[in-house]
Order: structure tokens, then C-alpha cells, then sequence
């Protein structure tokens, strides 16, 4: 009991604290002072009516969207003794992976800066900045030289590290045993079997209503879909982020979802805000960085290929830019196993007061990564909200997608899920693809790591993400591509190569995503 | 009003074997540390912290003197306290444990303290005040809330990512 309350205390002083420095303090200390000149506001009962005035105009609501907001993002505070890097990440053997994976890119990041002889920032000149800022809003038209740039890392380059993975307390033997995994992932972390996640996706199951199932053509819409519209209008309404979160497990009527994702968010768009992007965006305009190009070669090589997302290239570049200058995406890095790159202003090496960190965000693109930022350009078309959706997706969800963490979130959880899930309820399978050199994981790896981005069709892949947002958690992708090898199970049986499997598997832009997850789940005979 | 951390000395750990055998094969499930308390005056033991290297389960012996006449007796404070979940795998292998007095029957600790506890990290012993265990349950919660507060900086956003306006830069670092 003291325990607990203890904990309680803790919680409760680390949010006050967070949330002492946003607008939202702010805010409500100014709407508590304006408040007393309301005449129902008196002397005698100043808290209490200070308090009841807030639940009444709504502020209230605020506040508690907020504090949804932050237990929903940071980890409970851990035991008093715990340094901060237990909280990144509690065991050792994962943090020292994830500094060695760091230090390679660092590596592949220097070379590259001293083979192209080309600076990691440099200083605009003003000619180029004006050039830069009236070509702000058809960045795409650019067709700089990038050949000489390569990304830095490919998904398959980490999917590498992460099949070494060794936890050095676990003996695995040499010799195959009931011991070692049958799949590429080696460590023992905790993942969910199938009645588990029957139990947390309790939402999915086939008496419930869904989006992406009971709104098809056939079904009378007075069945389902109307009254989840209905409802999902009322949760708009109340503007409650907990209420939107429990909601959105059923999926969100296309009408609503932008609305619905930025309040489960909790993204509300300030002045303050966009006078924040416009200080992003002249930073970009001011210093030209070489993590820019990357961005560059990403954003052609990935979106702009793509069929659905083409249209967005120059969103994409507005937002992606930004985000390299945002200093407050640091602030995630301290529940991330990840840490910024560091630097130093040139001839100040080692001198702490001329540390800064590489990019300012502290995070080094990767290949395919414009593909996170690619779908919500269907939902947002203001450049400083979509900016903000995508930084609040990033800090939630996208980073642990490629940083080495034993998080049920983290992709090393996800990919262990993935072969378990296959392992335990398509053994045949499973053993088929083993047998003919095509291990499962090397072709859904890329597909979780983009969160399925690139791969489905867009509309499938907003309900996808619904599903992100409505249970905080991405184990629904490692279930989702257990469930797409489920689903092309007859045809991989009949494979005899990688290549054949890879091609069984090469288009998922049909695959209806609500079906094949809740076939898998709840009507799958285990 | 404080609470002190007791000089204990932390014994290294002990196997328990069947039979007079050393065999470098057979992988004993239980070990034992032995911690012994140099100083002299009885105390009241309030916390015990430690953090965890896979041990999924901990047990707790005390050897108690009651008095100076009779011999000092073994007395199991905590049996099979669960560290891991599913020993399995990775859950709780690697936590920081906090061990209350509250957790086991009340007893006031003798100079010598010994126990089987199979944990591999050095414990950090605390004594506690002549009050009832809530109130130092309470001092506890007051003096995190402080040091939380003190120690970590306003939230605020910073903005800048710059030094003086300059942002010129060397190649990255690997530190």
C-alpha cells in the first residue's frame, strides 16, 4: 500500500513538472487570473470556484487531456536509484547494441562528410536564402545532384544487428535445442501469444463492430456505421483524449479522423505553434545541413515513386526539413535507448560549452523514412498541424521502429512476436520457408519497420493506424504480418526460393487489413 | 529525521550444491550471499536496495539474537519474493528492487545480519528512524518529490540549437 501511494506521488511530481513548462500552464494561469473578475468567483471560496469555473469553460478538460497525454508517452518514473539510462533502456546488453549501431552511422555519416568534402552544416548565404525561401513551397521542382549521396542505413542493414543480438546471460548452446529460436531473432524478450492478444485487442473481435469491415457496400450502414459516425462525433464534441483514444479501436469515420487523431494527440493548433514551425522554417532557410540531402535522396527515391504519395513531395520536404531543426524532439530521447549524435563548433573540440548536437532533432534519417510522414498527408493539409502530427507520431511510436530497445513496442519485440506467432500457429509454414533459405522476418522486416507505410493501400493503412493510436502499442503490425503470411499461406507452401516467397509477398495493396486481423485472431481454429 | 546508509559487508556468493561434488557442468538454481554488519550498535533496518542481475526469485533469512542468553535463531523475513515474472525471459532481470520493512514481519535487525540472497549486485542498507514505519514511508515520499524537483530542469522549450549564432561544425564524435 505505502508502496503504491508512493509511486502515486512520484507520477503525479514528474507531470506537474512537465507540465509546468508548457503554454498550457501558462494558459491556465492567465485564465485564473482573468477569472476573478467573474462575479461567481468570491473571496471566501476562491479555489474551489477558480476549480469549478474551469470544469465549466472546458479548461479542465484540457489539463486532463494533457496528463492523458504524458502518462500515455512517458514511462512510469522508475525506482529512485535508477539512473537515466535504465530508463532508456533497462538492460545493458541492449544499450551497448544500440551505442555500437550509433557509433557505425556516426561512421558512415563522417565518411561520407569527408569523402564529398562536404560540410555536416553551413552557414546559407543570403543570396541562397532568398533564393530558398520563394521556392519554399515547390522545394520537389529542385532536381539537385545527389548520386554521390547514399542513405546512410537501409532497414535490412539493421535488421542485421538486430538477428546478432546476443543476450550474454542466456545460454543458447551451439547445438539446436528447445532452448535456441527457430526464427532470426535470438533474445528472450516477453511477447504476447494469441489468447493475450485476443485479451488486449478485445475491441477487434468479430461481435464487435468495425471500420474496414461492418462499413462495407453490402452492410446496411444503419447496422453499424451510422451510429459509430454518431458517436464519434459526440467524443469530438467532449474533446476528451481518452474518450477518442477507447473510440478510435473501432476505427475512424474518414470524416473525423483528423480531428480524432490530433486529439488523441493532443495537438491543438496555438499561434504559439505555428509561430514555432515559422521559426523551424527559417532556421532551414539559415543553415543548409547535409542530413538535408539525405532527405532529398529519401523523399525521391521513396515517395516520390509511389503512386499515392507523389503529390505530397513538397509537403513532405516542408515538414521533414523542419523537423531536423526542432530541438524539443530531444527531450524523447530520454525515454528512447537512442541518444542525439554529438559535435563540436569547429576548432572547440572537446569543449562542453561548444557541444551541440548533429542534426539539432538528433536523428539521422534513414531509408524509407519520408514514408512515415507521407500518409498524414492525406489527413493535414496546414503545414505547421501536419508538422505537429507527425513530430507527436514520431516521438510516440515511429522511433521505436528503429532503435535497439526490449520495449513490447520496440521492433526487436515486434519481430520476435511476428516468428513466434508464425512458429506457434503456422508451423508448416514456418518450417516450409526455413527449410527453402526464406526465414520469414527478412520479408515482413521492412513492412514493420515502416509501419506498413509504401506497402498497403492508403485507406487500409489509416485504419491500420487508427489501431496504433486507439491502443498505444505497435504490436498490431507484427500481428498483421503474421496475418498476411496466414492469409497467402497456400501459395508459400507451394514456393521453392526467397525470390518466389518475396514475389507470393511483393503486393499487399489489396489486402483489406481489418479481416485479415480479425480472421487471425479471433477465428483462426488454435 | 534521517535515514543513514548502514556499512554492511556483502560476501560473495556461495553456491548451494547436493553432495560434495564440484562440478563446473551442473548449473546450481540457488545461490547464497552472505551480508555481515561491521558496526556495533543495533539498528532498525527500514529498505533494501538493489538492482537485479536474472535472479527470478529472493528469499530473506535474518539471524536474530533476542537476547544475550539465548542462541541467536534463523528467521525467514521474505520467502520466494518474485523478482521475474516468467524467468524466461527478460522481464525484471535487470530492475533496481526496493525492499521495505513493511514487506516482512516488524523486527529490529542485530548487529549481524545474514541471509540467503540470491542476487549478484552489493545491497545498500538503510537505517531507519525510532518512528513508525509510516512516517519514514512519508519522508521517503517528500524527499523524492524534492530531489525530483530540484533535480530536473524547467521543461521548456529551448529553441536553439546554435552557439552564439554559430552552428560550424567538426566531424561528429564518437564518445
Amino acid at each position: 500500500m505505502l508502496q503504491e501511494e508512493s509511486d502515486l506521488s512520484l507520477i503525479i511530481a514528474q507531470i506537474v513538472q512537465k507540465l509546468k513548462g508548457s503554454n498550457l500552464y501558462s494558459q491556465l494561469e492567465r485564465q485564473a487570473w482573468a477569472s476573478l473578475q467573474r462575479p461567481e468567483i468570491k473571496l471566501e471560496s476562491l479555489k474551489e470556484d477558480i476549480k469549478e469555473f474551469f470544469k465549466i469553460s472546458g479548461w479542465e478538460k484540457k489539463l486532463q487531456n494533457a496528463v492523458y497525454s504524458e502518462l500515455s508517452v512517458f514511462p512510469l518514473p522508475s525506482h529512485p536509484a535508477a539512473p537515466p539510462e535504465h530508463l532508456k533502456e533497462p538492460l545493458v546488453y541492449m544499450r551497448k547494441a544500440q551505442g555500437n549501431w550509433e557509433k557505425r552511422i556516426l561512421k558512415s555519416l563522417n565518411s561520407m562528410c569527408t569523402e564529398l568534402s562536404i560540410p555536416l552544416a553551413r552557414k546559407r548565404p543570403v543570396g541562397e536564402q532568398k533564393e530558398l525561401l520563394n521556392k519554399w513551397n515547390e522545394m520537389g521542382t529542385d532536381e539537385p545532384d545527389l548520386s554521390l549521396f547514399r542513405p546512410v542505413y537501409a532497414p535490412k542493414d539493421f535488421l542485421e544487428v538486430l538477428i546478432n543480438l546476443r543476450n550474454p546471460n542466456y545460454e543458447n548452446g551451439d547445438s539446436l535445442s528447445f532452448r535456441t529460436h527457430l526464427g532470426l531473432i535470438q533474445v528472450p524478450l516477453k511477447v504476447k501469444d494469441i489468447p493475450e492478444l485476443k485479451e488486449c485487442f478485445v475491441e477487434l473481435g468479430l461481435n464487435t463492430g468495425q471500420l474496414g469491415i461492418d462499413d462495407s457496400t453490402q452492410v446496411p450502414p444503419e447496422l453499424f456505421e451510422n451510429e459509430h459516425v454518431r458517436i464519434g462525433q459526440k467524443v469530438l464534441a467532449e474533446q476528451d483524449s481518452a474518450a477518442a483514444q477507447q473510440y478510435i479501436r473501432q476505427g475512424s469515420p474518414t470524416a473525423l479522423r483528423a480531428e480524432l487523431w490530433a486529439l488523441i494527440l493532443n495537438i491543438s493548433s496555438e499561434p504559439e505553434d505555428v509561430l514555432y514551425y515559422e521559426q523551424l522554417k527559417t532556421n532551414v532557410i539559415q543553415h543548409d545541413l547535409l542530413v538535408d540531402s539525405l532527405i532529398y535522396k529519401d523523399v525521391k527515391l521513396t515517395a516520390s515513386n509511389d503512386d499515392y504519395y507523389f503529390v505530397f513531395e513538397d509537403y513532405l520536404y516542408q515538414v521533414l526539413l523542419c523537423f531536423s531543426r526542432d530541438t524539443s524532439v530531444l527531450s524523447h530521447f530520454a525515454y528512447n535507448s537512442a541518444s542525439p549524435p554529438k559535435s563540436y563548433i569547429r576548432g572547440k573540440l572537446g569543449l562542453e560549452e561548444y557541444a551541440v548536437f548533429y542534426p539539432p532533432n538528433g536523428v539521422i534519417p534513414f531509408h524509407g523514412f519520408s514514408m512515415y510522414v507521407a500518409p498524414l498527408c492525406f489527413l493535414y493539409h496546414e503545414p505547421s498541424k501536419l508538422y505537429q502530427i507527425f513530430r507527436e507520431m514520431y516521438v510516440r511510436f515511429f522511433f521505436r521502429l528503429h532503435s535497439i530497445s526490449s520495449h513490447p513496442s520496440g521492433i526487436v519485440s515486434l519481430c520476435l512476436l511476428f516468428e513466434t506467432l508464425l512458429q506457434t500457429y503456422l508451423p508448416q509454414l514456418f518450417y516450409h520457408l526455413r527449410e527453402i533459405g526464406a526465414q520469414p522476418l527478412r520479408i515482413s522486416f521492412k513492412w514493420m519497420v515502416r509501419a506498413f507505410s509504401g506497402y498497403l493501400a492508403t485507406d487500409q493503412l489509416l485504419l491500420l493506424w487508427d489501431r496504433i493510436l486507439g491502443y498505444n502499442s505497435l504490436e498490431i503490425l507484427a500481428v498483421l504480418a503474421a496475418a498476411v503470411f496466414a492469409f497467402r499461406a497456400v501459395n508459400l507452401m507451394e514456393v521453392t526460393s526467397l525470390a518466389a516467397a518475396e514475389a507470393v509477398l511483393a503486393d499487399l495493396s489489396t489486402l483489406k487489413v481489418m479481416p485479415l486481423l480479425q480472421i487471425f485472431l479471433f477465428a483462426t481454429v488454435t | 529525521m534521517s535515514r543513514v546508509l548502514v556499512p554492511c559487508h556483502v560476501k560473495g556468493t556461495v553456491a548451494l550444491q547436493v553432495g560434495d561434488v564440484r562440478t563446473s557442468q551442473g548449473r546450481p538454481g540457488v545461490l547464497v550471499i552472505d551480508v555481515t554488519f561491521p558496526s556495533v550498535a543495533p539498528f532498525e533496518l527500514q529498505e533494501i536496495t538493489f538492482k537485479n542481475y536474472y535472479t527470478a526469485f529472493l528469499s530473506i533469512r535474518v539471524r536474530q539474537h533476542t537476547s544475550a542468553h539465548t542462541p541467536a535463531k534463523w528467521v525467514t523475513c521474505l520467502r520466494d519474493y518474485c523478482l521475474m515474472p516468467d524467468p524466461h525471459s527478460e522481464e525484471g532481470a535487470q530492475e533496481y528492487v526496493s525492499l521495505f520493512k513493511h514487506q516482512s514481519p516488524s523486527m529490529t535487525f542485530p548487529k549481524w545480519l545474514s541471509h540467503p540472497v540470491p542476487c549478484e549486485q552489493p545491497a545498500l542498507l538503510c537505517e531507519g528512524l525510532p518512528d513508525p514505519s509510516r512516517v519514514s514511508s512519508e519522508v521517503q515520499q517528500m524527499w523524492a518529490l524534492t530531489e525530483m524537483i530540484r533535480a530536473s530542469h524547467t521543461s521548456a522549450r529551448i529553441g536553439r540549437f546554435d552557439v552564439d549564432g554559430c552552428y560550424d561544425l567538426n566531424l561528429l564524435s564518437y564518445t
